[in-house]
């Protein structure tokens, strides 16, 4: 929780000026005591009327308006602190992201950490506008309260010292049954909670198996079941604040039972004085009790929080890029020494890889499912980092250029590329890096064969795509992913050939512009396709993750049993 | 307004705890307030130096009333919170009432992930509803209002005073806040869903953004509007402290009037100086829970508007089940005749005048790439919705005229993507026959090459603790304890080895021997024994035919067979 404080730190001005508002908040309170005590003294005891007491009445009003001024100013300075807090953790958090590399479990990962960048952060939101303000209030107010208290009347104070401490211990004690109580049923509850969109996430497995209609039995008891555990968890926390209300009603009645005997049997203390001790102490203990409210929400955003460090802290592979320029005429010379990349500690190896691709040479990855391909060619493409080993690109490391120096070269073909929500044309577009010139776009179409779909559709270049535009086949998100090279014009493709069959046009259209494109470009390519393979200049065969063989189809045909047998039993043919 | 009259009807079905809620409430109210009052008098009292006994009395009432307002605020929550809770569960299963007969067509209108997403949401948030809108403003009403009945037998004139105090931090202020709430256009709930769409855009897509370098733009965007939305956020809560404060101020101000007007009364003689005290910590008490009063209009405009939302979903679809029932339990025929469908987004058309037949006990092999059309006609045999033109028909009658229910009753399917539930292994299969036991499980894990699995095995949520491979044959199994003689399967062992889809192929064939079998699939491999390969491109069906037929016919298939055989890896 080192963080935590850290972010309070940045935030001292928040937070002096939270400290600030509760110490004018207790001199309000205590103002507030003395002239509501002042007031009834000279009119009930006294016998004044309204003139005698115009001043004080005046200032009242006065220091009841500072009151809800400093309250307010409270609340509004909490919701502020927690805003700047939850921008400062997304900040982070978007920091963290956009500087690691892209991992494999690409889909997975970015869910969690949509997850965790819209959820665990607003959640956090109740510990810096509620618990926060209020620990700072409980800690000041009772504390210059008591001082007060104990000035004006000693004994009372004692009374208030003896008894207040069993405040705090209680919701310890209780905070930590609570605790308890809702981790052992914390499970139960999410499977509780979760049966309603299971089912609706269901719904139609469970029409086809004609089992629908009974599911309305299985959401009411489920529900029913949660409200149960839920008020067992809840149960304890209202038997907590019960507790502590009775606490603090016991000591306000010893002092007022205190007071009461100095007042009529001693006759030693004057009304004054005994009005203002029991208007004060109640407000004594007030600020203590809401302190063991704070706690409970406070407690849950500490979970939120620890999941979000946690994001924020974890080791990730950061990608390091230099600052030279890359100018390129032609293809660039690429070589490949003892490339290694591991995951985690003791993780899945990939490597080590030896590769020399002189300019405009094709290279071809080959290899069953999770031998390490992929992962391969994103170290090509720089976006993950080699653990081992260097990529040399003209003779300099891959990290010594600028990241766009690079990236400007590189065209990656990926099985799934991503459609943004825009137009067709800037999905396209995207993929250039620059304003391109007239009649450019529709060149690419026309090479990726989007030319003929972009004339059917009513507003051609303008349909919009992604999300809550109209969705793709995967034969044109193909094309798509080829125009954006074609615009871009690459000495680098890098490709990850489909593992299926896509419609026949498709496959044509895929075929031809690769040959077309690796005219001026090096091609490194995952390969699925067997002619792909054997037009490739050399091959890297790879087998969990180290090379099992490399050179050309012929030599590999020849010496290494497993690619034979992967490019004869391919998966037309039968395996027996 | 007709659907919070919906939750309102839901609500109300709780009597019972809702009577308790506000009973105690007021209970915990009005002790409250007669705590503090009734310690205002005593030290009056006390002042003038009464006789013990007088003063015992009140020590004890103060006592019984602190113990009645700490007991009352404690049976308050619990059925409150009993209360909120049951009526959560009559929403969810009213909306399924509602939602149940429109499914699964609903789920071709909206995204299913969103719209779930969004209901859930819905549901959750009208938790609100009875803890924060229903409730709480009775309650107050009533201990102000005997508070007020209270003070009149003193004075009218204080009483008034409470009555106008009530006014103002009942009505004035959250009207006004309603006013003010209503002026910022730019919403927090469309602001976060601007905000997580573009997050989820930026991350699903972040491979190909860095490629492109547009990476850092983006991102500028993403920051842009997160900055909208915590500005959003920031401000609405703003408004909310800003509310309370406005009736803070207001009560206040109140209890201040109280003190003047008490005063000028004692000193005209209208009023005892010794209920001076406690008219003041009376006020100061009444006025205490008024606070939250400034949002409740906020609230009940956030839950009419999620109740709007949940509420108006059904009965959109306007799609209902026909009333003829199939006689036959053998295999059933199908046939389609110039059909026509399309997605509500899309302009070209899923399928388009495809004439299909599937005669009782043949086999259907329907092949062609990702997004040819193909599911589309499982969904349209499995009368999941209807075509836009053209006719299907089952066993002869229009599809269209035939329950739902009874060919779901005869048919066999597996969909591409198959839903498992919560649970155990079990708990999926007895939904398929509700009287196997565990032997006879076994048996059929066994027999779809699931050994490892026994009923006890737990299922996460969606099957998340089961592979692709593992789904697939689970979902095999499920069907197979079914006992129907139609299979629709679309793509049912993409996922699983080579080795193994052979084996369980045969298997298959053994069972359905008799069978209608329609099978999707884009692989071509081990079609030689179908009766009628479809081949559709581009919803399109451009090629029918035997195997041996198509292969020397040399057209699409036979070049889609061709470019299978150069695949590997």
């Amino acid at each position: 929780m080192k963080e935590w404080n850290l972010l309070l730190k940045k935030e001292w001005k928040k937070v002096s000026v939270i400290i600030l508002a509760a110490l004018l908040l207790t001199l309000s309170i205590i103002g507030q005591g003395y002239l509501f005590v002042t007031i009834v003294d000279r009119v009930f005891i006294e016998g004044g009327g309204l003139s005698a007491v115009l001043v004080p009445l005046t200032l009242l009003l006065g220091v009841l308006w500072l009151r809800t001024g400093v309250s307010t100013a409270i609340a509004r300075t909490g919701v502020r602190l927690a805003s700047g807090a939850k921008r400062m953790m997304r900040e982070r958090l978007l920091h963290k992201i956009s500087g690691a590399s892209v991992g494999e479990s690409g889909q997975v990962e970015a869910g969690r950490r949509v997850s965790v960048f819209m959820d665990a952060v607003e959640e956090t939101d109740s510990y810096f506008s509620g618990y926060v303000p209020q620990v700072i209030q409980s800690l000041i107010v009772p504390f210059f309260l008591f001082i007060t208290i104990a000035m004006i009347h000693l004994n009372s104070a004692f009374i208030i010292l003896a008894t207040s401490p069993f405040i705090p211990l209680f919701y310890i004690i209780i905070g930590m049954k609570t605790k308890e109580k809702s981790e052992e049923k914390v499970e139960e509850m999410n499977a509780l909670s979760g049966k309603f969109l299971d089912i609706l996430q269901g719904l139609t497995t469970l029409k086809l198996f004609r089992k629908a209609k009974v599911q309305k039995e299985t959401i009411e008891t489920s529900s029913l079941r949660f409200r149960d555990a839920t008020m067992e968890v809840l149960k304890t926390a209202f038997v907590s604040s019960l507790m502590l209300e009775l606490i603090s009603m016991l000591s306000i009645g010893l002092i007022a039972l205190e007071i009461a005997l100095q007042l009529i049997i001693f006759e030693n203390m004057n009304f004054f004085t005994a009005f203002f001790i029991l208007i004060l102490a109640p407000e004594f203990y007030n600020y203590l009790k809401q302190l063991g409210f704070a706690f409970h929400t406070g407690r849950t955003s500490m979970g939120a929080a620890s999941k979000v460090f946690e994001e924020i802290n974890k080791p990730e592979d950061e990608m390091q890029w230099g600052e030279k320029e890359l100018r390129l005429s032609r293809p660039p010379h690429i070589t490949l020494r003892n490339v290694t990349y591991r995951y985690g500690e003791d993780g899945f190896h990939t490597g080590p890889v030896s590769v020399d691709l002189p300019p405009g040479k094709n290279l071809a990855i080959a290899g069953r499912t999770g031998s390490g391909k992929s992962t391969l060619l994103h170290l090509i493409s720089g976006l993950m980092p080699v653990k081992e080993g260097t990529i040399e690109v003209e003779e300099e490391d891959l990290h010594e250029y600028r990241e766009d120096e690079w990236m400007n070269h590189v065209s990656y073909i990926s099985q799934d590329p991503y459609i943004f929500s825009g137009t067709l044309e800037e999905n396209i577009i995207i993929g250039a890096g620059r304003r391109p010139a007239a009649g450019e776009v529709e060149t690419a179409l026309e090479k990726a064969g989007l030319y003929e779909l972009t004339q059917r559709l009513e507003r051609g270049m303008d349909t919009l795509l992604g999300e809550g535009g109209r969705g793709l086949s995967g034969g044109e998100k193909q094309r798509l992913a080829l125009a954006r090279a074609f615009l871009k014009d690459p000495y680098i493709v890098l490709l990850d050939e489909p593992t299926t069959g896509l419609d026949l046009e498709t496959e044509r259209i895929l075929s031809e512009s690769l040959t077309e494109l690796s005219q001026q470009a090096t091609m490194i390519t995952v390969a699925h396709r067997l002619h792909t393979i054997r037009e490739s200049d050399e091959i890297l065969f790879l087998e969990d993750g180290r090379v099992a063989g490399q050179g050309t189809h012929e030599e590999l045909f020849g010496t290494v049993d497993e690619y034979r047998r992967m490019t004869t039993a391919s998966r037309g043919v039968e395996v027996q | 307004m007709k659907e919070l009259r919906t939750v309102l009807a839901l609500v109300a079905r709780e009597k019972k705890d809702i009577w308790f809620s506000i009973v105690f409430g007021v209970l915990a109210g009005l002790t409250t307030v007669g705590l503090f009052g009734a310690s205002g008098y005593l030290i009056s009292k006390a002042a003038l130096a009464p006789p013990l006994y007088t003063l015992i009395i009140v020590i004890a009432m103060v006592k019984l009333f602190g113990f009645t307002r700490a007991l009352g605020r404690y049976v308050e929550r619990l059925f409150s919170h009993r209360a909120t809770f049951t009526i959560l569960s009559h929403i969810r299963t009213r909306f399924f009432e509602l939602l149940e007969p429109e499914v699964p067509h609903i789920f071709r209108k909206y995204r299913s992930g969103d719209l779930l997403a969004r209901v859930i949401g819905d549901v959750e948030s009208l938790q609100n509803f009875f803890l924060r809108v229903y409730y709480p403003p009775i309650v107050l009403l009533i201990v102000f209002l005997s508070t007020i009945i209270f003070t009149a037998f003193f004075s009218w004139m204080l009483a008034l005073l409470f009555f106008l105090g009530l006014v103002i931090v009942g009505v004035v202020i959250p009207f006004i806040a309603t006013l003010k709430q209503r002026k910022s256009q730019y919403s927090v709930r469309e602001g976060r869903g601007i905000l997580s769409t573009k997050l989820a855009e930026w991350l699903y897509g972040f491979r190909d953004l860095k490629i492109y370098q547009k990476q850092e733009e983006t991102e500028a965007e993403l920051r842009e509007s997160m900055e909208k939305y915590e500005a959003a956020h920031e401000r609405q809560q703003l408004q909310m402290a800003g509310g309370e404060g406005w009736n803070l101020l207001a009560s206040l101000t109140a209890t201040w009037a109280v003190v003047l007007v008490s005063v000028w009364q004692i000193g005209a003689g209208e009023l005892d100086g010794i209920f001076l005290a406690m008219f003041i910590m009376i006020s100061l008490m009444v006025f205490e829970d008024a606070g939250p009063m400034a949002n409740v209009p906020r609230h009940l405009e956030d839950n009419r508007n999620a109740a709007e939302r949940l509420f108006s979903l059904p009965g959109r679809t306007g799609r209902h089940s026909g009333d003829v029932s199939l006689e036959s339990s053998g295999p059933l025929s199908f046939s389609m005749e110039n059909v026509t469908y399309s997605f509500p987004e899309s302009l070209t058309p899923a399928l388009q005048d495809a004439t299909i037949s599937f005669p009782a006990g043949s086999k259907t092999a329907i092949v062609g790439a990702s997004g040819s059309g193909k599911s589309t006609i499982q969904q349209l045999l499995l009368s999941m919705d209807v075509p836009e033109a053209g006719f299907i028909k089952v066993q002869g009658e229009d599809m269209q005229r035939v329950s739902q229910e009874s060919v779901w009753k005869e048919v066999n399917a597996i969909l591409q993507e198959s839903h498992f539930f919560y649970g155990t292994v079990r708990d999926n299969l007895l939904l398929a026959d509700k009287d196997a036991d565990d032997r006879k499980m076994q048996e059929v894990l066994e027999r779809v090459k699931l050994p490892h699995l026994s009923p006890e095995h737990p299922v996460e949520e969606k099957g998340g603790n089961l592979s692709g491979g593992e789904k697939q044959r689970l979902a095999l199994a499920r069907v197979y304890l079914k006992p129907a003689r139609t299979w629709i399967l679309d793509e049912p062992f993409s996922s699983v080895d080579a080795l193994t889809e052979s084996e369980l192929m045969q298997d298959f064939w053994e069972t359905a021997a008799q069978d209608t079998v329609i099978l999707i699939s884009h692989n071509l491999k081990g079609l030689e024994q179908m009766d009628n390969i479809v081949v559709v491109e581009q919803g399109q069906v451009i090629e029918k035919g035997s195997y041996e037929e198509l292969m020397e016919r040399k057209g699409y298939f036979y070049r889609m067979k061709q470019l299978e055989n150069t695949l590997i890896g």
